[in-house]
C-alpha cells in the first residue's frame, strides 16, 4: 500500500466513530489506521476511506 | 454485536446484489433513486437553513448525495456505504456495516437515508442511531419504499407458486406502511415528524423486463427465508401470463407499482413548538365548543 492514500481528511475523523461499540477512534499515521480501543481493532483506510467492517479489521493483541 | 432478533434481510446477499449491478455490462437501473433523490433534494431546498455537516447513509451511487449539495443547502456531505466500491473520486466517504451506523452522537446536521432502510432488519433502531448522529435542531430525511411497492409481482408469484408446487415463498420483500413509519420516527425521539407518499407506475412490456429491472437495481429477494430451490423457465412463463391478465393496458403493456415514502423529523431542540402542558390551557375547552357551535 502507497503511503500516500493512507491520509484522512481530519473532519472526517471528528464524525467518525468504531460501529461497533460507539467509541472514539484514534488515527494512527504510521499504521495507516484507525483505532478502536473498546473493540481492540484497527480498521485500514484505503484510498482516504476508512473501511469500519470487522471483516477487513486488523485485531490488536495486548 | 449480532442482531438478536430474527434476520429477515440477508445482508451479505443485500451488498452482493448492489455490487453486482455496478460491475454488470448492463447499466444500473437508478431510475427510482434518480427519482427520489431529486424529491428529497426538492424538500431540502425548500427548509430556510444551511446544513453544515451532512450524511447520505447507504445511498448506493451517492445520487441523493450529489442531489442535496446542488441545493446549495449544505456545506459538506460524507457517505457511508457498506462497500468502497460504491465511493466516486471526491467523495468524503466511509465504510460501515448497513446497521451499524460509524457516527459520534450529535455530529451532524442533517441525515439522508435514500431507498435503503428498507433493507435494514433492525429498522427502530436504525433510527435511533441516525437521531442520535443528529446535533439538537438536526434534520433527518429519508425515501422509503412502502406497502404497496411491487403488489403485482407480489401477487403473480404468490398464485403461481400455489398453482404449481401447492405451497409458498417469500418472493418480495415486506414493505413497510406509511403510519408504521410515522410511528417509528416519533419513537425514536424525532420532533415534528411528517410523512407522505408517493406512487409511480412504471409500466413494462412483461413480469420479465420488470425483474431485470429490479435486479439492475440491485434489488433481487434478498429474504432469508427465500427458497433456494431453482425455479424453471415455466414458473416464469406462467407468473408472466397471469401478470399480464391481472396486470396489463389497453396497449397490453404491464403497470408496475412503487410507493415511496418519504419522512422527515428533526433531532429535539428547544427552540422548536412543543404542545402546551396538560392543565396550562387558558380557555375553557366548553366555551370553545360553545363558540363553535354558535355559528
Amino acid at each position: 500500500m502507497e503511503n500516500k492514500t493512507n491520509s484522512v481528511d481530519p473532519k472526517l475523523l471528528e464524525l467518525l466513530v468504531c460501529p461497533l461499540t460507539k467509541g472514539r477512534l484514534s488515527w494512527h499515521a504510521d499504521t495507516g489506521e484507525l483505532v478502536s480501543e473498546r473493540a481492540k481493532l484497527a480498521y485500514p483506510v484505503r484510498d482516504g476511506i476508512p473501511i469500519m467492517l470487522i471483516s477487513e479489521a486488523r485485531e490488536l493483541k495486548d | 454485536m449480532e442482531c438478536s432478533l430474527e434476520a429477515i434481510f440477508d445482508q451479505a446477499l443485500v451488498e452482493k446484489n448492489r455490487l453486482r449491478t455496478l460491475r454488470s455490462e448492463t447499466p444500473p437501473a437508478d431510475f427510482l433513486l434518480k427519482i427520489a433523490a431529486e424529491e428529497l433534494a426538492e424538500r431540502l431546498a425548500v427548509v430556510e437553513r444551511q446544513f453544515e455537516t451532512a450524511a447520505e447513509i447507504h445511498g448506493y451511487t451517492g445520487l441523493a448525495a450529489r442531489a442535496l449539495l446542488a441545493t446549495g443547502k449544505i456545506g459538506k456531505v460524507t457517505r457511508i456505504e457498506t462497500h468502497a466500491a460504491f465511493a466516486a473520486p471526491g467523495d468524503a466517504f466511509a465504510t460501515a456495516p448497513l446497521e451499524q451506523l460509524p457516527l459520534e452522537p450529535a455530529s451532524i446536521n442533517l441525515a439522508v437515508s435514500p431507498l435503503s432502510l428498507h433493507l435494514t432488519n433492525d429498522t427502530p433502531g436504525m433510527f435511533v442511531q441516525i437521531r442520535r448522529a443528529l446535533k439538537p435542531d438536526g434534520l433527518f430525511l429519508a425515501a422509503v419504499p412502502g406497502a404497496d411497492t411491487l403488489q403485482e409481482l407480489r401477487d403473480v408469484l404468490l398464485q403461481t407458486e400455489v398453482e404449481m408446487t401447492g405451497g409458498a415463498s417469500p418472493r418480495v420483500i415486506p414493505f413497510a406502511d406509511i403510519r408504521d413509519i410515522g410511528a417509528l420516527l416519533q419513537r425514536a425521539g424525532f420532533a415534528l415528524p411528517v410523512t407522505d407518499k408517493e406512487t409511480y407506475t412504471v409500466r413494462y412490456d412483461s413480469l420479465f423486463e420488470l425483474m431485470r429491472d429490479l435486479r439492475a437495481m440491485g434489488m433481487a429477494n434478498p429474504l432469508t427465508a427465500r427458497s433456494r430451490k431453482p425455479l424453471g423457465r415455466s414458473f416464469f412463463l406462467r407468473a408472466a401470463e397471469l401478470y399480464a391478465q391481472r396486470y396489463s393496458d389497453p396497449d397490453g403493456r404491464v403497470r408496475a407499482n412503487f410507493s415511496i415514502i418519504y419522512l422527515s423529523g428533526w433531532a429535539p431542540h428547544e427552540s422548536q413548538q412543543k404542545p402546551l402542558k396538560p392543565g396550562s390551557a387558558k380557555t375553557r375547552l366548553a366555551d370553545a365548543l360553545k363558540a363553535k357551535t354558535l355559528d
